[in-house]
């Protein structure tokens, strides 16, 4: 064991300046509150509590390739209970999005989900459900697109069949332009955005 | 007793039983909706993907500064998703002048501004804090009889500020459910979250999440299951086959919106105004033998 290593304070700092509610991690006494309350605790190599904790070691690899941190079903179940009122789920956010931004998907699909999801926000301004899952099953390319959709068919049919898809293609809504400069400009003065 | 009603994307599609229902249920307790003129998405709970938090924020305020534009009324979300991000981003802003200040530089781009004036509501809040249970309980022509009832409330409809039921163990559906004259059954999980927006993309570990919440429903008794989340709704209907398949389980309970089950109890149209034959696990039969049809 290197016991005369000191901790490194720089990945700390990368956290405190970049990512979103980094800087709430401070206020963590390891508790591990957050850890048990998780509904997905038992698939996280990482619970929040060691995430935050590692941030603290200057684990800078192993915190941004968790599978924790793009695992949060933002419940809320562990921000609700933490004893120090730490945002925990803005904090997993936030690291989700950095390490996102730097291209580390280590849980591929949820990202590249969740990306299909807010590009679809950026072009209409609204979500289409059908638009957004073919986009989802299809970013991989055609012959994994239409693996996916055939495992997913039955289910497509059924929910068009109780009128529960909205047929008709969904319509940009009228202030687009001036949502995506206003987005623009936020993507850009936001911490954890692309001027970041 | 006017509001805005912000029903978002999926109340549009894969919810469309829960806003079809809402709405004749509302009206006949004396509420009145607008729509937000030209509003956009929420951002739901898995755009920070791509977005950082000030761009979701952005959204927020967006709609939040076209409703105060037009009236100074309460925005009902009855999508979960949609509360959570409109009423999070709200009280964000209203408590920091800093904040408010840095999004009205932005919402500038379109000539729009947020003074913050506005509340956002959940419609179980305003159905038992509005309304209230009396009224509710004095529009029932058909009560449910005593029919067993999963009120499952979820993560987001009552998170993460509480200002209508307890965080930790909610009551207020269950109260609605009476005023039905249903029986809602206790059940553990009925706060535990089913995977929400995630679901699909990480879909090995969430159908572990929902056959748990379907098997103690079933366990404490329940005959239907009712929520009042878009989500919530599709992730225990849409996947109880595949969780059959997976688990070697027999569930086939039906899932209702509570709004649903209101438009069944006031004596409305089944299809027009309950809108069940939207859902995929039929209804029908333990609604019927329950009000004695």
């Amino acid at each position: 064991m290197e016991i005369n290593k000191s901790y490194d304070p720089s990945f700390t700092r990368e956290v405190f300046e970049n990512v979103d509610s980094g800087k709430e991690i401070r206020m963590c006494m390891q508790c591990g509150m957050c850890a048990a309350s998780c509904p997905l605790r038992e698939h996280m190599d990482y619970p929040p509590r060691q995430i935050f904790s590692m941030i603290r070691a200057g684990k800078r690899d192993l915190v941004l390739n968790a599978n924790s941190i793009m695992m949060c079903t933002s419940c809320y179940t562990c921000q609700v209970r933490c004893p120090r009122g730490i945002p925990v789920i803005d904090v997993m956010h936030g690291l989700a999005h950095y390490a996102i931004s730097k291209g580390i998907l280590t849980r591929k699909d949820t990202a590249t989900f969740g990306r299909e999801f807010w590009q679809q926000i950026y072009k209409t301004g609204r979500i289409d459900e059908k638009d957004l899952s073919r986009r989802y099953f299809f970013a991989d390319g055609i012959v994994s697109g239409i693996k996916k959709s055939l495992e997913m068919a039955r289910m497509g049919i059924i929910m068009l069949l109780h009128g529960r898809m909205k047929i008709l293609p969904e319509r940009k809504i009228k202030g687009i332009r001036s949502l995506r400069s206003m987005i623009d400009r936020a993507m850009q003065t936001g911490k954890g955005g692309t001027g970041a | 007793m006017k509001y805005f009603l912000y029903w978002g994307c999926s109340l549009e599609a894969s919810g469309v039983n829960y806003l079809r229902s809402l709405k004749p249920v509302s009206e006949a307790l004396g509420m009145e909706f607008e729509e937000i003129p030209d509003w956009n998405c929420c951002g739901a709970s898995v755009s920070y993907a791509g977005a950082n938090d000030l761009a979701i924020k952005v959204l927020n305020a967006r709609n939040l500064a076209l409703a105060e534009k037009k009236a100074d009324y309460d925005i009902i979300a009855p999508c979960s998703s949609c509360y959570i991000q409109m009423i999070k981003v709200n009280h964000e802003i209203q408590e920091s002048e800093s904040l408010q200040k840095q999004v009205n530089s932005i919402l500038a781009e379109d000539g729009l501004v947020y003074n913050g004036s506005i509340r956002v509501r959940h419609i179980q809040d305003v159905f038992f804090n509005d309304v209230g249970i009396d009224q509710i309980r004095s529009r029932v022509t058909k009560p449910l009889n005593g029919l067993k009832v999963a009120g499952y409330v979820g993560c987001q409809s009552v998170r993460p500020y509480g200002e209508y039921d307890s965080v930790h163990n909610p009551v207020v559906q269950d109260r609605l459910l009476e005023a039905l004259d249903a029986e809602p059954v206790p059940f553990p999980k009925k706060i535990q979250c089913c995977g929400s927006g995630i679901f699909l993309p990480e879909m090995d570990l969430c159908l572990g999440l929902v056959r748990d919440i379907l098997d103690d429903a079933v366990l404490h008794g329940a005959e239907i299951i009712s929520t009042v989340c878009p989500m919530c709704a599709m992730n225990l209907e849409m996947y109880q086959d595949r969780i059959n398949e997976t688990y070697g389980t027999d569930f086939d309970i039906p899932i209702i919106y509570l709004t649903q089950l209101m438009a069944v109890a006031f004596g409305m149209d089944l299809k027009k105004d309950a809108a069940l034959h939207n859902n995929v696990i039929p209804p029908e039969n333990i609604l019927k033998a329950a009000i004695g049809n």
